[in-house]
């Protein structure tokens, strides 16, 4: 994988870390970004719906997806002399104690603006089975030397 | 008492006073409260997710770096955005769920930085019977700087 702007090409790839989920890992991220919201602690109440929606049991938080793929960029991005500037995410199915997910990146663009250049990388998050969990797109700076 | 124990943790305490999503009036700012980031939680959020680069736990290493100093993963709004919202806000109400969000970053957040927060929601629409909330929230540090700006999108339970 390329770590200057003007070796990146689209389609590169960056392979992110895979993260196993628990109840104890589900537990610590309550603590570290004090959602305690019922949806990631509460079994008899993740049981019945509430609004439009059924999960059946606790689910990861959402923003663990987002952690996860900042930490993938991130670690790319320092030694490239690369700024982080923007991630956009969505999640697309729940993630329960069990699972394991994996981030990975793929190079969608690269644009120079008037004083900076900048990366647009397409992310995804998949399960053990090879579902999408969270997709979104990265945004990284390569301040013009 | 810390910031981190006098934090309420039981999420249904304060359900009946926090607002519905009829309530909610777009473009209204919402009530914050500052949050001063220590070293402790930094590094408890980073277990949490993994990060294990020393730019976020070695004062040695990180002085090296351009950043000339200890900092937070730019992820650290997902800490700040509780820290910051006081137990009656709706953000909290049990049930709500998050559908996505987008960050913009500018300055890394550092140990012992006092972070403020400016939020509001944004716009409320109905898609497929479910309530959403766009909110939007940007963190400054005790220079005036702006450290990220978010953009959130909610489910309501109602």
């Amino acid at each position: 994988m390329p770590t200057t702007y003007d070796e990146l090409r689209a389609g590169d790839a960056i392979e992110g870390p895979e993260f196993a989920v628990s109840r104890e890992s589900i537990r610590l991220f309550c603590d570290a970004s004090l959602d305690y919201n019922p949806l990631h602690l509460d079994d008899e109440y993740m049981k019945g719906d509430f609004g439009k929606t059924n999960f059946g049991g606790i689910i990861m938080h959402g923003m663990s997806n987002f952690g996860l793929i900042s930490r993938m960029i991130t670690d790319w991005a320092y030694p490239a002399g690369a700024i982080y500037r923007r991630l956009e995410t969505r999640w697309v199915k729940p993630v329960r104690p069990g699972d394991t997910i994996r981030p990975v990146g793929v190079v969608k663009s690269k644009q120079k603006t008037a004083r900076s250049r900048w990366v647009l990388i397409d992310v995804m998050v998949r399960n053990q089975a090879g579902e999408k969990v969270a997709t979104g797109e990265a945004m990284v700076e390569f301040p013009t030397p | 008492m810390t910031q981190a124990e006098a934090f309420e943790t039981d999420f249904w305490k304060h359900a009946n006073v926090r607002k519905l999503w009829d309530d909610i009036v777009p473009g209204e700012p919402r009530k914050t409260v500052p949050y001063t980031l220590t070293r402790e939680a930094i590094e408890l959020y980073c277990a949490a997710v993994g990060e294990d680069n020393p730019m976020y736990f070695d004062e040695g290493y990180a002085r090296a770096t351009v950043y000339g100093g200890l900092i937070a993963p730019p992820s650290i709004h997902i800490l700040l955005m509780f820290a910051c919202t006081p137990v009656d806000d709706w953000m909290r109400s049990p049930g709500t769920v998050n559908a996505g969000q987008s960050w913009s970053y500018n300055v890394p957040a550092r140990p012992g930085d006092v972070i403020t927060l400016q939020a509001r929601a944004l716009d409320k629409f109905i898609k497929r019977e479910r309530l959403f909330v766009v909110h939007d929230n940007v963190f400054f540090n005790q220079h005036g700087e702006v450290i990220c700006s978010g953009r959130g999108w909610t489910i309501r339970p109602q």
